[in-house]
């Protein structure tokens, strides 16, 4: 089969893979190619009605639609091919895309490989909760897109696993549109969702947050009759005598995103078991050459705004690495340290300055971050809290660092 | 008054549609009754695809002389009907002494059953074979296969509709009035029907059934058994079906299997269930194959997890003594017209159509049987994209577009595989009749992606009101309606 | 009085405390930026939200396109606002910022479209 040839193929047409191929080129590189399986591009903000969106990016809150049109139709301008209903199949390690569409089978190869396929989210399959399989349990996405997208209303009487930031949202969409949505019950003994989205879209409507609670049996055969709530300890083990039966129609569960990479999985592609994307150094390279990573496939982000900003990263990059040919080397680790879920990027080269990515395990407050090298201290900066909801982001410059040693992210 | 039909069957699952398909050979009206919404939800569809070979059962036993002939056939039955099929042989390993004893007397009997080509295996032979099972030496089955149970069933069900049978769905049967001239008239919850023969090939059920139809005295234990469904990338490392060497009791502790679409069941464990609807999964239970699983198969792991189900096999057991028997297959001369199969479980898979011509002989044995001329034992499945090399997806594509559009990213289904399965021969029209039919949702994501699409083009394809679209049986609505705008049309 | 708030004015979500009798407020503690001391002050005075919802769309692309206020509203006529939007349609095409309710429920808020939906 014949093989095109271009500069830049990107995968994933949202706001990662948007903002990279107008970065790109912007940047001067003018053979671009977005893929995108949809028919329109913008990715999952097209079902994200709700505001709060580019304030960081922008400079004003907008919704999710208003926020990916602005880069549709920037890329529009710049005259840069979308190939849409175009659904990729593999990467292999060769930069070799192949893709299908009605339009028929086709094979990119790339001197660059984009990779911005965004998230998917996690499952009841996943958490194996115990039960009867009815009809009536949807992810909060898919909720999303059933009462956003496709004017289908999914019930009446809900219940929400998990307080993931859609799943908040959801519950004050649902509430919007008449459902009662009973109480949203979170595993973890503090909520994984923003802050101010606990106060917008529960508080507000009066929808109760049970933390150190889940879902321990669901009832009904054919349609979902309700659902058993357990009180669980610090292991996250279900107390016995604390369940309670919620009777519910409708689980939303917002339990978790986890990048969705899985068309790289022949390429050999080194994955993070942390972020289950894939590793990278500081110009968002893969363990394959020319292959990029950024967005939420490479790890999942709190705000849209901060997937485009490191998708723009990685494109200034990727430009260079077009150009040049190669990049500087990243013979650095950078290790997640004391209280540190991960760290993006995994590797760096020590000669230059770099965004650096992380999340906390934990809520702390009164918190300092450090990086260090080498038993010296590169930099320490103070927060008054941090939380896993929120993604830390913070600079790195290069004066500071040395071109030898590992680094190492610590927040205590 | 209603037309009379030759033959009506009470249960369309893999033994109600082998019968419906092996009797679509004659000169016969034939209808199935099936109580819920596809042919393939209860024990049909919940387990773990195995093709037995056949050594585990007393020798003479029905159970014994229909797996092994059932195993035996299945390579042309599985090309004739189109069934994803391997055989992959089988592995069952051992570590002790006792193991080794227990081995050999399987052996024996399975060389007895008239299985082929057992042997005692050393290490070296196991390495060649399945590195990553553990154990010191195994017995090789090398006649021991996976399928589709889904597909298989589909597949003898859409023959025998091809063949000229009807099948009704969503149809329970609740019982029989005998008519004075030896015809049966079966009441349904769909309206009556009245035949000169009826076959109880009802499952989990067929004990009820057997006493509706005048047949008292059968005694059906549910045993669920639960499973875990792991991630194609635990498949990787499951090639062959591997089971620990049995019990004293000739039972098997939980075990690792693949599918034969790549997946790995891990499962099934053992226990009283509740009902014959009992397909609940429990904590203890899942926490049960979590340990026991990862005994066997060392890839047991949480990021693996992508799905759970449950299956009840139907045993029948002596009431007196609590002991498992055999299947019963039998037309008495004291209720004519009514061929009885109860306790159908495992190797039923395996047995269905020699048990099928079993029933079938059976009423030849009363009857003068015609046969069909036009009878067609072929039939074709939906062609797959995933099982396509890139050459035949862009010849796919070219000549269908919808071949091109993927529904389902993690199997990669396309549009033109959802467009056939709603059309299917059955009338199935449910998220689950497409999911079985072409794993559209059975993936990592578990339709995040495509059952947002699936019910749109049901919706669309059908012209059904939103809210009459079912996950699977009667009463799994999955929409109260309109966001906005009243009611989608 | 005491109170504590969380802004959603960002997403950073400051734990804001403030002292406060009736709508006098004597302190605020906690904003990390003037925007979040404007907000307590809007909370206590006269809370105040932006809603976004969907309207159906006749002759596009999908079936609905979404709407939001272009300002926020008063907390306490949410659903009343949200029920004069249930009464609302469009035609395709659409464009973003077009004003589809002009001064709903006579609160100075307009609705308006917030995606482009295509005729089809």
């Amino acid at each position: 089969m014949n093989v095109e040839r271009h500069q830049a193929v990107v995968i994933g047409g949202g706001p990662a893979g948007l903002a990279a191929a107008i970065q790109l080129k912007q940047k001067g590189i003018d053979d671009v190619v977005v893929l995108e399986r949809e028919h329109r591009t913008g990715g999952i903000l097209r079902q994200c009605i709700h505001d709060g969106f580019g304030l960081t990016r922008f400079g004003e809150t907008l919704s999710g639609p208003e926020y990916a049109q602005r880069f549709v139709e920037q890329a529009e301008e710049l005259g840069i091919t979308c190939l849409t209903d175009t659904t990729v199949l593999s990467l292999e390690a060769d930069r070799t895309v192949t893709a299908s569409g009605p339009a028929g089978l086709r094979k990119l190869r790339g001197d660059a490989v984009i990779l911005t396929m965004g998230c998917r989210e996690r499952t009841r399959g996943a958490l194996a909760i115990p039960g009867s399989r009815p009809a009536g349990i949807y992810t909060a996405g898919v909720a999303q897109e059933y009462i956003n997208l496709r004017n289908l209303m999914v019930g009446r009487e809900v219940v929400i696993l998990g307080s993931g930031d859609i799943g908040l949202i959801m519950a004050r969409r649902m509430t919007l549109e008449g459902a009662h949505v009973k109480g949203v019950y979170e595993v973890q003994p503090y909520p994984s969702g923003l802050p101010r989205n606990i106060e917008q879209c529960l508080n507000d409507y009066n929808i109760p947050l049970h933390l150190s609670h889940t879902v321990t049996d669901i009832h009904g055969r054919e349609r979902l009759e309700g659902v058993t709530i357990s009180q669980v300890d610090e292991q996250f083990r279900p107390i016995p005598g604390t369940e309670e039966r919620v009777d519910c129609d409708t689980l939303i569960l917002s339990v978790g995103l986890i990048p969705a990479g899985d068309i790289a999985n022949g390429s050999g592609l080194a994955v993070d078991g942390r972020t289950k994307g894939a590793f990278v150094d500081e110009h968002y390279q893969t363990s394959i050459p020319g292959v990029f990573s950024a967005g939420n496939v490479l790890h999942v982000h709190d705000l849209v705004d901060f997937v485009s900003l490191e998708a723009e990263a990685l494109a200034s990059a990727a430009a260079e690495y077009l150009k040049e040919g190669s990049l500087p080397a990243c013979p650095l680790e950078v290790k997640a340290g004391a209280n540190v879920g991960h760290v993006i990027p995994q590797h760096v080269s020590g000669t230059r300055s770099f965004t650096l990515s992380l999340r906390v395990r934990k809520p702390l407050k009164g918190v300092t971050l450090t990086v260090t090298q080498n038993g010296r201290e590169v930099l320490r900066r103070k927060f008054p809290k941090a939380l896993p909801a929120e993604m830390i982001q913070l600079n790195v410059p290069a004066e500071k660092l040395e071109t030898e040693g590992d680094l190492e992210v610590s927040v205590q | 008054m209603q037309q009379i039909y030759d033959v009506v069957i009470i249960g369309g699952g893999v033994v109600g549609s082998a019968i419906a398909r092996e009797l679509s050979r004659y000169k016969l009206r034939i209808a199935v009754l099936e109580k819920e919404s596809d042919v393939c939800t209860q024990t049909s569809g919940r387990n773990t695809g195995m093709l037995h070979a056949g050594f585990l059962y007393k020798t003479g036993t029905l159970k014994a002389i229909c797996a092994v002939e059932g195993n035996q056939e299945f390579d042309k039955v599985a090309a004739e009907l189109d069934v994803p099929f391997k055989r992959t042989g089988k592995l069952i390993v051992g570590f002790t002494d006792e193991d080794r004893q227990r081995l050999e007397n399987f052996m024996a009997r399975g060389e007895a059953n008239g299985v082929k080509g057992l042997e005692i295996i050393d290490r070296a032979r196991m390495d060649e074979l399945d590195p990553s099972a553990g154990g010191n030496f195994a017995m090789w089955c090398p006649a021991s296969g996976i399928l589709d149970p889904f597909l298989y069933t589909i597949a003898l069900a859409e023959n025998a509709v091809h063949n000229g049978v009807e099948y009704h769905l969503n149809c329970a049967f609740t019982g029989e009035t005998k008519q004075a001239d030896g015809t049966h008239l079966l009441h349904t919850t769909e309206g009556d029907f009245l035949t000169r023969w009826v076959v109880n090939s009802a499952g989990l059920n067929s004990a009820v059934v057997s006493e509706q139809l005048g047949i008292p005295g059968y005694v059906i234990k549910p045993v669920k058994g639960e499973y875990f469904v792991l991630d194609k990338l635990a498949g990787q490392f499951a090639k062959i079906p591997v089971y620990p060497a049995p019990n004293p009791d000739n039972t098997f502790d939980t075990h690792a299997t693949p599918t034969v679409d790549g997946n790995v069941l891990v499962g099934p464990d053992s226990q009283l269930a509740r009902d014959f609807q009992d397909y609940e999964s429990t904590q203890a239970a899942m926490d049960g194959l979590i340990e026991s699983g990862s005994r066997m198969f060392k890839h047991m792991d949480r990021s693996y997890f992508i799905r759970n189900f449950a299956g009840i096999r139907p045993k029948r057991i002596d009431p007196e003594t609590g002991v498992v028997q055999d299947f019963v297959l039998e037309c008495r001369d004291e209720v004519p017209g009514v061929v009885n199969l109860v306790g159908i479980e495992s190797p039923g898979l395996t047995s269905a159509l020699p048990l099928a011509r079993r029933a079938v002989a059976l009423i030849a044995q009363r009857e003068k049987l015609e046969p069909n001329p036009d009878f067609d034992p072929v039939r074709h499945g939906i062609r797959r994209f995933a099982d396509m090399n890139d050459a035949e997806r862009a010849a796919a594509i070219e000549e269908n577009p919808d071949y091109g559009e993927i529904f389902c990213r993690c199997e990669k289904v396309t549009k033109a595989e959802i467009l056939q399965a709603i059309h299917n021969p059955l009338g199935v029209h449910t998220v689950n009749g497409v999911k079985v039919r072409t794993r559209a949702t059975m993936g990592r994501c578990q339709g995040g992606y495509c059952e947002t699409r699936i019910t749109e083009t049901l919706h669309k394809e059908l012209g059904e009101d939103f809210k009459d679209i079912h996950l699977g049986p009667e009463g799994s609505w999955m929409f109260t309606g309109a966001v906005k705008g009243g009611d989608r049309a | 009085m005491k109170r504590t708030f969380t802004c959603i004015i960002c997403p950073n979500g400051c734990e804001i405390t403030a002292e406060y009798e009736g709508t006098d407020v004597r302190s605020i503690e906690g904003a990390t930026c003037p925007k979040g001391k404007d907000y307590v002050r809007q909370e206590l005075t006269d809370p105040r939200r932006n809603i976004a919802t969907s309207i159906p769309v006749e002759g596009g692309e999908l079936p609905l396109v979404s709407v939001r206020l272009d300002r926020p509203i008063p907390k306490k006529d949410i659903f009343a606002v949200m029920d004069a939007i249930n009464k609302l349609h469009v035609k395709a095409p659409t464009t973003i910022g077009q004003v589809v309710l002009s001064d709903v429920c006579g609160l100075g808020a307009n609705v308006i479209i917030t995606k482009p939906v295509a005729a089809v």
